[in-house]
């Protein structure tokens, strides 16, 4: 098995670490030693979507340096997994030495269920949970990166849980980045419908891929519903086991 | 029409109190949807159909110039007088003109979106001609000078009760009723009455086919047929982007059209024609002017990656999917589109400036891509728009924000930047919280602290602790705890 680089998006470094530990004790677990390459900074999504694409070039071409040797980058983001994979070739069309890497690194970068089912081929990761689970369907994942099936089928093959689907699974939280406080009051609206689909479900827990989401959602439990928990894939798969979730 | 879009935020704020518009906007969505998923099973393969209209649309765009050019002769030949309108008040003088020659004082109108934007309506009203919107929700919209709640039904919104003392107002209903039926009836008495006596008729136009000349219109309520058969002068406006290569080409567009836009196979009517009344016939206008309106589209045409704006059929699929449309309704858009559509069309047509909020205001969830049967992708369109903003920004009054992101490039370029910065900023955002938890902080980020907590940034990042765990050579299973 070669190297498996991992690319730890800032909300998870600064906001989130445990997220990140998670992805190693899960890979670890798995048998698979990841590398992280400590100059990592940012996928460039912040200046990209705020209309800074100039800004947005100067971290990709740092991305590009850092990682641009690695056989395997896998990240527990889809939308940094996307920004990379969709948006680095098109920043770097006019340069056409910088374009090429691009191109190459896109097809060598996964998000993290999706390195797991399709790359790996584990299904069963040797978990367990004791429970009912549900999933949010994250807008990046599923309708950039069309991965749906691998994360549920992951969370399926936990032993002990039962998945059960919630209402408008696929329906955005309400977070976009810059959008969750600029335009707050629609924003808390889409995380309160999310979160009552959540509830309405009656699942023990929720379980979200994507960091932006999971800080969303999690803070709309924390403040509204404190006794209910949202939990990233990795920590749900990485955790489990050692009795961690609940 | 008066252009509103500068107001998105205060217009969105109040009509989130609306709960009549509320219960509506979460019972329509999902119900069309539903009927849209399942009306397009009736293709043997959904998606390629989806992708054969995105095709046609791709090229229709992409030849856009010798198209026209192949429409204006074949419609020429059919008997049409082609005029060609640079801008709103070109299209409008046009069409006033043509009234005024025909000594007309009222017309009738079918819904016509292009009419919307280079408000027509008002343009008639200055020149004392009296139009008469003949779509029932146009003719509510109209009646109530309210901009158009969803593309596909403009007063679809309005309660009952409001249209019911509107008809008693001014379409002469006699008695109070809030029975669908007898509304529907009245508002037919008083549109017939129109029709038979009115000799001039305005319509839009859904697809104009190159190869024959004739335009092609949807509708359900027989209202633009009657607009194209019962007045002696037809006038059908279309915006440059409407014409396609081949018949072929546009009945494929018609069916998407319909089964994006209403979740029906085919709507009530269809109306292809080419050219006014010929000698033999007994039926249609004696005259028909086709009026192709650029206001602004060449320009857009120019930017090759605004262009893409000009696939837009109109069907409206992206509205009811929207999950930020299903809060806010129609009206914040503020002109003559609304939903991902207008977010799309609006700023390209009226500039980046006035529409901010129309392309900000966007979690780039991308469901308006997936579904869209013209291959618009919305969200790389927001994402340009913001680029145009952010040009204007560096000289302007938003330069603090063109600072922090050339500031940000370059931290993002150098790591030992990078982390220097997060370890200036995190104390400051830190003292704001307790127990891990941050409940509010003032500033830009205030909005999101109103319903929802954040944990306060790691004195410990991932990167700190994988150093820890690697300098401990604490590499074991489970290591990194």
């Amino acid at each position: 098995m070669g190297a498996v680089s991992l690319f730890i998006p800032c909300t998870v470094d600064f906001m989130m670490p445990e997220v990140g530990e998670a992805v190693v004790r899960l890979l670890r677990r798995l048998g698979v030693e990841p590398v992280y390459h400590e100059e990592q900074t940012c996928c460039g999504q912040p200046a990209m979507n705020a209309g800074y694409p100039a800004e947005a070039r100067k971290a990709a071409k740092h991305f590009i340096e850092t990682f641009g040797d690695d056989e395997v980058v896998v990240s527990p983001s889809g939308s940094c997994t996307a920004m990379v994979k969709y948006h680095y070739p098109e920043l770097l069309r006019d340069e056409p030495s910088w374009h090429g890497r691009a191109e190459e690194l896109s097809n060598r970068i996964y998000e993290l269920s999706q390195y797991l089912v399709d790359v790996l081929g584990v299904e069963d990761v040797g978990a367990s949970f004791d429970g009912t689970v549900t999933y949010h369907e994250s807008c990046h994942i599923l309708r950039r990166l069309g991965v749906s099936r691998q994360p549920k089928v992951l969370i399926k093959k936990v032993k002990g849980t039962t998945f059960i689907p919630m209402d408008q699974a696929d329906a955005c939280c309400g977070f976009g980045g810059e959008f969750s406080f600029r335009y707050a009051f629609i924003s808390e609206e889409m995380v309160r419908e999310k979160v009552d689909h959540y509830l309405k479900s009656g699942a023990d827990l929720l379980i979200i891929s994507e960091p932006g989401c999971l800080l969303n959602i999690s803070g709309y439990l924390s403040r509204n519903n404190p006794d209910k928990k949202a939990l990233h894939l990795a920590e749900f798969l990485a955790g489990v086991q050692e009795g961690g979730v609940k | 029409m008066k252009v509103n879009t500068r107001n998105f935020v205060q217009t969105a704020e109040r009509e989130m109190q609306n709960q009549y518009a509320r219960a509506f906007l979460a019972l329509m969505p999902p119900v069309i949807a539903a009927l849209r998923v399942q009306v397009m099973g009736s293709f043997p393969d959904p998606e390629a159909a989806q992708e054969l209209g995105r095709a046609i649309r791709a090229e229709a765009v992409a030849r856009m110039p010798d198209l026209l050019e192949e429409f204006e002769r074949n419609a020429v030949a059919a008997g049409a007088r082609v005029l060609w309108a640079r801008d709103a008040s070109e299209a409008n003088e046009l069409v006033l003109s043509i009234a005024r020659e025909r000594n007309v004082t009222e017309v009738t109108k079918g819904k016509s979106m292009i009419s919307e934007e280079t408000g027509l309506n008002e343009a008639f009203k200055n020149n004392g001609i009296e139009p008469f919107e003949t779509d029932l929700g146009e003719f509510i919209a109209q009646q109530l000078e309210r901009p158009p709640f969803h593309i596909v039904g403009p007063a679809i919104n309005v309660p009952v009760e409001e249209i019911c003392d509107l008809f008693m107002k001014k379409a002469g209903m006699e008695k109070a009723t809030t029975d669908p039926v007898e509304l529907g009836y009245a508002a037919r008495l008083f549109l017939r009455d129109k029709f038979r006596r009115v000799r001039m008729g305005i319509t839009g136009v859904n697809v104009a086919v190159a190869e024959t000349g004739a335009i092609v219109n949807v509708e359900n309520e027989g209202n633009i047929r009657f607009n194209k058969s019962s007045p002696l002068t037809q006038v059908s406006l279309m915006s440059i982007e409407k014409v396609v290569p081949t018949m072929n080409d546009a009945l494929h567009l018609v069916r998407l059209l319909c089964r994006n836009c209403t979740g029906q196979g085919i709507s009530a009517y269809v109306s292809i024609d080419r050219g006014p009344k010929m000698k033999e016939e007994f039926d249609g206008p004696e005259e028909l002017f086709i009026i192709i309106v650029d206001n602004g589209r060449s320009r857009i045409y120019e930017d090759v990656k605004m262009r893409q704006v000009l696939r837009c059929i109109r069907c409206g699929a992206c509205l009811n999917l929207c999950p930020i449309y299903s809060k806010i309704g129609g009206y914040p858009y503020g002109w003559a589109y609304s939903g991902p559509m207008g977010q799309v069309l609006n700023p390209a047509l009226l500039g980046v400036d006035d529409t901010s909020d129309l392309f900000n205001a966007c979690t780039l969830c991308g469901t308006c891509r997936e579904i869209c049967p013209a291959g618009v992708d919305h969200p790389e369109l927001f994402l340009y728009y913001r680029e145009l903003e952010a040009e204007g920004k560096k000289m302007s009054s938003g330069r603090w924000e063109a600072r922090f992101f050339k500031l940000w490039g370059t931290a993002a370029a150098h790591t030992g930047l990078w982390r220097f910065f997060y370890r200036l900023v995190r104390p400051v955002v830190a003292r704001y919280g307790k127990e891990g938890k941050i409940k509010a902080m003032p500033g830009p980020f205030e909005g999101w602290f109103k319903t929802r907590d954040l944990p306060v940034p790691a004195r410990r990042t991932f990167r700190d602790r994988w150093r820890k765990s690697m300098s401990e050579k604490n590499l074991s299973r489970g290591g990194m705890e």
